[in-house]
């Protein structure tokens, strides 16, 4: 067992960190409260090599590992949980499932396209009617004229409005559930794909979240990703490394918390003593601590045997429950310390609170992770 | 034979105040028994009053080189011109200014006199015989003491470390010095000056006013400015105010900068780098305003306020105002 | 262009007061358990280097003189920015030497790199601020000798470099080989590297050469050594008072204090 990180992990942490503190964290509150797609900034993280992480360098990748992803996540998102939101999906959710499943042509198309910045990709699986249980889907995917028609509606698309290739999940077979579902490349050139709805969030702002409509949109038979009525595979290993990004989303904004808690009871007097001198608020700040290391300890577990080959369905379930509750309780806990001025949005706690609420929600629930760990538990898969 | 020689120039045809100060210094090696001369570098009839301010602080004999290619920043010609003197000379010990030229001619000329070196000196005194100069380390965290046994000893001092000395007139003499330099040889030639406004008058001022990265952009050195202004003070900056271009760097104190002496220095949104510490310590009075309690900064201050600057310098400025209107 | 960018790890200038301490035998500051970081401007000296190969195209070599074990970050960010290969002179004692001896040091070792057009350092280091290294460097090599400059231009052959001054700024020009110790402004504030870079700096060059191998050779002796006989931390004098009170009492308060010492 080795807990140190290696020269590499350590510099790309310095590196990102700087990155965050010093063209982020500057204009963090301001994409919070002016909800804008922080375009320069996700230049900036693509010259940086931070938009294809996993990508081998022969696609224009860093060629890292995933414990490096989750490193660079962590530092991400305890500047602005927004950006790296976008960030993630297009590491874990988009450039992931294509180097885990796409044929060399596909990589070669799109792969260096999404590394550079210049395609942004999205992640199309919840419907109206297929949240929590996403193999419920009824998006259906014909063959006509050697090429697939699909016709349906995506809800909750992360970068929905700014991506030029979404990742469609779509019932090409007859057979039922799971077994049924292909997925598909689709690219937003094709006729029949276009946004609806964008919606207006609790937090995230920064990232667009928006609804996928697909009428009579038609895909070449060559963006198939996988097999026909493979869907269902590459929907659950991509789940498992996007709910990894998530769980070290969930650790940075945590750690935000704390780091603001920190300087926060060092500069605030109350009845004539800093808050830090009070045991209450030394307390609460040793259990976050302590409950953020522990969950990003986990978070870099799961990554770790993803990166080894192995199966980590449960583990990373692990890590993103931990990590997104502790996230939520932190924000909680600092919202509290931060008294009024946790409350108004000249500070960044209640940011972090809002932000927070989403680690809880999306890549599954609290209550799905929970599911997935009990039927790891109870031996049914 | 030997005795101190300082390196006193007028390249700006004036006699720099550091050349005083350096005069300062050769007195404090007095112990010595050394007789004190000096190098005087510039050219035009500058020189002529130069060498009498340099009469009138004690200097006996000051050897004039007068070439046009002394003039600012010309150190490989400043370094051509002093070898005839060193020739001449064979002084004990060597005193340059650390300025601009004095960095650079300072441990050149050393290496090429087989000599001892200490730079950036705030202190010489001699003792046992001996050559002892003081200089900040650690970011001006600690003063280190070096005992320079070596002669010749080339010691630079830092500029505004030591005072001028009072006037005590000698009946000195002018030697002139035969100067010939080969401008085409020079390896690096100055070919153009660029002046920057300068904030009036920061080392001489008896009241800064100085900025830092806690001011979060250059909107709020108006204010700054403002205060400045209604106490009579200059206004300068730390490092990261210089190097993201919201101030001019010759604004910046430290060091790296200027370091400045007044009776009162405020530190505004400066955390209290060791770097900007530097350059500060000598200040009399010294006075910090930051947000964080555990900033660097207060713990070489004598008075300090835990607040956001933007709430604090608005109720300084009314408060100084009222002040001034009663 | 040939250029060569010295640089060393020093322990972090920014280190709370109650970490920092001067070992009583070595008069020198004590580095155990302490954080090292780049000294202040030797990244400024790199990235001058790299943004001239960058343009005129060359090769930048990092050289370390230092303890190795206490510098593969340095090498490993020089790379990672861009750096074409890494010489460290294994050096135990590095930390505890002066200037003038690292000076030597360093020439030996840009003597056995072989031909250069530029050596690059910081224009002072973040501990020791002697100024020296750019300088004696520059009478070792036989080069020309600018201090303090923020910015080079290539210009038929010679170099235009602007000089930071005590006036504002001079432009210079400077015949290669040349020394050039380098100072900060937002020209030259250091890139960050691409991940991709940090991986692929593995595979590029690191020489290690053990500091005996670069004994400077007779007749190349610099200044002699001076000796330091005391490192102190100056007494602390003041205690900070802290004025308590909303914005405007502590205001009043502070005018009130500044009048009492006849400073308003």
């Amino acid at each position: 067992m080795d807990f140190a990180l290696s020269e590499e992990h350590r510099l790309i942490q310095a590196t990102v960190r700087e990155f965050a503190a010093k063209e982020i964290l500057p204009i963090a509150a301001d994409l919070d409260h002016h909800p804008r797609f922080p375009a320069e900034i996700i230049a900036r993280a693509a010259s940086l090599g931070l938009l294809g992480l996993n990508v081998p360098e022969e696609y224009g990748g860093a060629g890292l590992d995933g414990l490096a992803n989750v490193i660079v996540q962590e530092e991400l998102a305890r500047a602005s949980a927004g950006v790296q939101a976008i960030i993630t999906v297009q590491n874990s959710l988009v450039c992931d499932p294509i180097l885990r499943f796409a044929t060399p042509e596909q990589k070669r198309r799109y792969l260096p396209r999404l590394v550079s910045g210049e395609w942004l990709g999205c992640y199309c699986l919840t419907e109206p009617e297929a949240g929590s249980d996403a193999m419920a889907l009824r998006t259906r995917a014909e063959q006509r004229d050697g090429q697939w028609v699909l016709n349906g509606r995506k809800l909750f698309v992360t970068n929905g409005l700014e991506a030029q290739l979404a990742i469609v999940y779509a019932r090409s077979e007859p057979a039922p559930g799971a077994r049924g579902i292909s997925a598909f490349l689709v690219e937003k050139s094709f006729p029949g794909i276009a946004v609806g709805r964008v919606e207006q969030k609790l937090g995230i702002k920064c990232s667009s979240t928006a609804e996928i409509v697909l009428e009579d949109c038609r895909v070449p038979a060559e963006n198939l990703l996988g097999g026909r009525g493979e869907g269902a595979r590459v929907a659950l290993s991509t789940l498992d490394g996007g709910r990894i990004g998530i769980a070290a989303q969930a650790v940075g904004i945590a750690r935000a918390c704390l780091e603001e808690c920190v300087a926060h009871a060092g500069t605030r007097e109350q009845f004539g003593r800093p808050l830090r001198a009070f045991q209450a608020v030394q307390w609460a700040l040793a259990d976050m601590a302590t409950r953020i290391d522990a969950a990003r300890l986990l978070t870099y577990r799961a990554a770790w045997l993803r990166d080894r080959g192995e199966r980590c369905t449960a583990e990373a379930a692990m890590a993103k429950l931990v990590a997104s509750e502790t996230a939520m309780w932190a924000a909680h806990r600092a919202v509290q310390l931060f008294g009024g001025y946790g409350y108004i949005q000249e500070y960044p706690v209640e940011r972090y609170f809002r932000d927070a609420k989403i680690t809880e929600i999306y890549e599954g629930t609290s209550e799905i992770q929970r599911l997935v760990i009990s039927r790891h538990v109870l031996g049914r898969r | 034979m030997g005795g101190v020689c300082i390196v006193a120039t007028a390249l700006e045809g004036t006699l720099a105040r550091t050349s005083l100060e350096l005069v300062g210094g050769a007195r404090a090696l007095q112990p010595l028994g050394l007789e004190v001369s000096a190098a005087l570098l510039g050219h035009g009839p500058g020189l002529t009053a130069a060498a009498s301010e340099l009469h009138r602080h004690g200097v006996g004999v000051v050897y004039r080189c007068d070439h046009p290619l002394l003039s600012a920043g010309q150190s490989d010609a400043v370094l051509a011109a002093l070898q005839p003197v060193v020739a001449r000379v064979r002084p004990q010990v060597l005193l340059v200014a650390a300025d601009t030229v004095g960095r650079e001619v300072a441990p050149r000329l050393a290496a090429r006199l087989r000599a001892g070196l200490a730079t950036e000196c705030v202190q010489v005194e001699a003792a046992d015989g001996a050559v002892v100069a003081r200089r900040q380390v650690y970011g001006g965290r600690a003063l280190a003491t070096l005992v320079v046994q070596a002669r010749p000893a080339v010691l630079s001092v830092k500029p505004h470390a030591l005072d001028v000395p009072a006037p005590a007139p000698v009946d000195g003499r002018v030697e002139d010095v035969d100067v010939s330099i080969d401008a085409e040889a020079l390896p690096a030639r100055v070919r153009q000056v660029l002046r920057e406004q300068a904030e009036f008058g920061l080392e001489e001022a008896q009241v800064v006013i100085g900025g830092g990265r806690g001011l979060g952009g250059p909107e709020g050195l108006g204010l700054l400015r403002e205060l400045a202004q209604l106490m009579g003070g200059a206004v300068g900056a730390s490092r990261p105010p210089t190097d993201a271009g919201w101030v001019p760097v010759s604004w910046q104190i430290g060091q790296t900068g200027k370091t400045i002496r007044p009776a009162l220095y405020i530190a505004v949104g400066i955390s209290g780098a060791t770097q900007h510490i530097a350059g500060v310590s000598g200040s009399r009075t010294i006075v910090a305003i930051n947000r964080d309690p555990e900033a660097p900064i207060f713990s070489v201050a004598h008075l300090g306020i835990v607040g956001d600057y933007r709430e604090v310098v608005p109720a300084l400025i009314a408060r100084v105002k009222e002040l001034k209107g009663t | 262009m040939e250029i060569i960018v010295c640089l060393k790890q020093v322990v972090d200038p920014e280190l709370p007061a109650r970490d920092f301490a001067i070992d009583p035998v070595t008069q020198r500051q004590v580095r155990e358990g302490r954080p090292l970081v780049i000294s202040t401007y030797d990244e400024n000296a790199l990235e001058v280097g790299l943004q001239l190969k960058d343009r005129v195209g060359g090769k930048v070599t990092a050289l370390t003189l230092g303890p190795a074990a206490a510098s593969g970050d340095a090498i490993r960010l020089a790379l990672a920015m861009g750096a074409d290969e890494a010489v460290v002179v294994d050096d135990p004692q590095a930390p505890a030497r002066l200037g003038a001896a690292k000076a030597r040091l360093l020439a030996a070792a840009v003597r056995r790199l072989g031909h250069f057009d530029l050596v690059l350092c910081g224009c002072e280091s973040a501990d020791w601020v002697e100024r020296v290294v750019g300088p004696l460097l520059a009478e070792a090599l036989q080069a020309a000798c600018v201090t303090f400059v923020s910015r080079i231009e290539q210009v038929n052959g010679t170099l235009l470099v602007r000089r930071l001054a005590d006036e504002g700024f001079h432009l210079v020009e400077v015949r290669p080989p040349a020394v050039l110790s380098v100072t900060s402004d937002e020209s030259n504030r250091p890139r960050l590297p691409k991940v991709k870079d940090i991986m692929t700096a593995r595979r590029k060059p690191v020489h290690t050469w053990p500091v005996a191998e670069v004994a400077p050779q007779a007749g190349e002796e610099g200044p002699l050594e001076v000796e330091v006989r005391e490192v102190a931390l100056p007494e602390r004098t003041t205690r900070c008072e802290f004025l308590p009170g909303d914005p405007g009492e502590q205001a009043a308060a502070l005018v009130q204090r500044l009048r009492e010492l006849k400073l308003l």
